[in-house]
């Protein structure tokens, strides 16, 4: 048998190589399944990868509540402006609903001026406490962050963040940046001069800059499926920017929450909304956003996607059966006085079979490594050439690219070689 | 050996089909060398499939070593034809892409002979034919003598007690087919059946019996019962 397979796969290798084109549009319709397949399998790979990223940097068990800006009125005289979220609510709300991992006040003032040295620039303060840095929390910290003391006792300090280098842009992307980057000055001073410790006027009050955040350049960002943005250049104690009216007592505090556990999510949405409910009589006045379901829609978006992608891999697989069947059957024909020969010296329908299912495995399997080669190429070197992020290609996905190759040869072949196989020896020895 | 008793054999075509044999019945013994001569076109090719297991007739009954030919699955055909039965065909039949040693290999390759079995044997039989040195070379690299000879060797492969000969000197000058009936008459003097078809009036006269037919039927089975070829008698 051993025997046989080789001296079958020896035929099917000269047979290649002697109809080297026809053998090349055949490699070629199995390699590109193959390389949709291992781009399809790497997408799914790295959408579970950005799951758990996602779940190690954000969490999962996300909620937001905010101001409800989408209020109707008839007559402008029936406008009554809604309540607001102070920081005592945020405090209320952590003691009516016990367990919660995050409980992160923001309220941002969207232009604020610093200045320093003389240099004035525009700035997004943003109040906050010690609990934001719980969640999304992808900086790297020099100096140190906001405590609970700096909360309490409303002091004026602040932590800058400093962006990343900014990533390679053609001429395009450059002059839409200059254009409109108005935070493009607050940047070039943080980055040309190193504020830590040093005293800053924000809205012509003194800040003490007690931390610089350097942004994570995208390379080095964790992988995530869904995050809420944020621009905030300026970070300061929620409290003292009230005290000192850079937030006004008219601004409604958004709170980020993560119940922590995804199992009792439900229950703490509840929980939120019953708050509200209870405190400002109407839960309407405000909006509770799930983003845990988001995430989950947003993973569901990604894996659909990859299964479109697998099922065009399919379809290329199926296209390279055909295409395999189509060779495999010509050879049939081309050769039918060879099986005529084959038989008169005493090869079974058997022997017959596994030989053209030998060669078109071989082709399959060659035209799977070629796609495999070429799958590789295309997720990691080009991709990274083009900019793109590098497809996480997992040793097992080429393998089993390959494998579904040979079976695809394996099962397209079947019928031609039942052909073979069915020839009458007589018959066969007489064809030219 | 080989026992054939009132044998047809209609190919479909026109109405009523061709009929190619009719009504042949006759018995070869083992260790025979029997010549199959007539016109083309009487039918002798069609019996030499038939015997050789490689076509059915439309009736009668055909017994190889015993064995009724109709009565045998397509799988014990193929062993028939790798173990009990050798060919030699007129055209060679060698796959010429194969060295002479790789198809003489052939029909020991389907009988699951190892490999270093299967390589000596086939050196073996390629020195008996009178190819020693000539292992490596394809079919295309071969006079028509030696490609001839190559198939002698495959067909001995297996040591078949049959050796079915279509023509086999029908491509080849008189002084290969000279060496290649002396190899044929050995293998009858060491005690092979051999049936050939041939259209050469003396090497039918060298053989030990002589079935002439003409239009499917047999016209004269001379000199039945004589065992082995007459030609070959020094």
């Amino acid at each position: 048998m051993t025997r046989a397979l080789y001296n079958a796969a020896r035929t099917g290798l000269s047979e290649i190589l002697a109809h080297k084109t026809r053998s090349t549009l055949s490699f070629l319709a199995i390699a590109a399944g193959s390389v949709v397949f291992i781009d399809a399998f790497s997408a799914i790979v790295a959408t579970y990868a950005r799951l758990e990223s996602q779940r190690q940097v954000s969490g999962m068990a996300r909620m937001k509540i905010s101001q409800n800006n989408s209020q109707t009125w008839s007559d402008p005289d029936d406008y009554i402006a809604p309540p607001v979220i102070t920081y005592d609510d945020v405090l209320r709300l952590r003691e009516r609903v016990p367990g919660l991992f995050m409980v992160s006040p923001e309220a941002d003032s969207w232009r604020n001026v610093m200045e320093y040295d003389g240099r004035r620039v525009v700035a997004r303060v943003a109040g906050v406490t010690p609990e934001w840095r719980k969640r999304d929390f992808v900086y790297d910290l020099k100096g140190r962050f906001l405590d609970w003391h700096d909360v309490d006792q409303k002091l004026r300090v602040c932590v800058l963040i400093r962006p990343a280098p900014p990533e390679p842009a053609n001429a395009f992307f450059k002059s839409m940046r200059k254009k409109y980057d108005f935070m493009s000055g607050y940047d070039m001073l943080v980055t040309h001069n190193d504020l830590l410790g040093r005293m800053v006027k924000i809205d012509d009050i003194n800040f003490t800059v007690i931390g610089v955040l350097d942004e994570l350049p995208p390379s080095r960002k964790p992988p995530r499926i869904w995050w809420s943005g944020s621009d905030y250049k300026v970070l300061a104690p929620v409290t003292t920017l009230m005290h000192y009216n850079i937030l006004r007592s008219h601004d409604s505090l958004d709170v980020a929450i993560d119940a922590g556990d995804e199992k009792g999510f439900d229950e703490t949405m509840r929980l939120v909304r019953n708050f509200l409910k209870v405190r400002y009589g109407d839960e309407d006045l405000f909006v509770v956003e799930n983003q845990m379901d988001a995430i989950k829609e947003s993973m569901a978006r990604n894996i659909s996607s990859s299964l479109v992608t697998i099922s065009l891999g399919m379809l290329a697989f199926i296209a390279g059966g055909i295409g395999i069947m189509n060779v495999t059957l010509a050879t049939v024909f081309a050769r039918t006085k060879e099986i005529g020969v084959r038989r008169a010296i005493g090869a079974s329908r058997g022997d017959i079979m596994l030989q053209f299912i030998v060669e078109a495995v071989m082709l399959g399997l060659i035209g799977g490594l070629l796609g495999s080669a070429l799958g590789w190429f295309w997720g990691v070197p080009a991709k990274v050439m083009l900019g793109m992020t590098a497809s996480p290609i997992k040793a097992w996905m080429p393998l089993v690219s390959v494998f579904i190759a040979a079976l695809t040869a394996f099962v397209f072949a079947i019928y031609p070689a039942w052909v073979a196989a069915g020839l009458r020896p007589a018959e066969a020895l007489r064809a030219e | 050996m080989i026992i054939c008793r009132d044998l047809h054999k209609t190919y479909e075509g026109g109405k009523t089909g061709w009929p190619a044999l009719r009504g042949l019945t006759f018995s070869i013994d083992r260790g025979e060398f029997v010549a199959v001569t007539g016109p083309s076109g009487c039918g002798k090719s069609t019996l030499l499939n038939i015997l050789g297991l490689l076509d059915e007739p439309s009736c009668g009954s055909y017994e190889l070593d015993g064995l009724d030919a109709a009565r045998m699955s397509d799988n014990e055909r193929s062993a028939a034809r790798l173990y009990r039965i050798g060919f030699v065909f007129q055209a060679f039949h060698l796959l010429n892409r194969l060295s002479a040693l790789e198809n003489v290999c052939l029909p020991l390759m389907y009988a699951g002979e190892g490999k270093e079995d299967m390589r000596r044997r086939a050196h073996d039989l390629l020195a008996r034919v009178g190819l020693k040195g000539k292992e490596r070379k394809t079919p295309l690299e071969l006079s028509g003598g030696e490609r001839q000879r190559v198939a002698i060797a495959r067909a001995l492969a297996n040591s078949p007690g049959l050796l079915l000969a279509d023509e086999p000197t029908g491509n080849l000058d008189s002084a290969s087919s000279r060496e290649i009936m002396d190899i044929l008459f050995a293998l009858g003097r060491e005690g092979m059946t051999v049936v050939m078809v041939t259209h050469d009036r003396e090497l039918a006269a060298r053989a030990g019996r002589n079935i002439r037919m003409r239009d499917g039927e047999i016209e004269s089975p001379s000199g039945h019962g004589r065992s082995g070829p007459r030609g070959g008698e020094k």
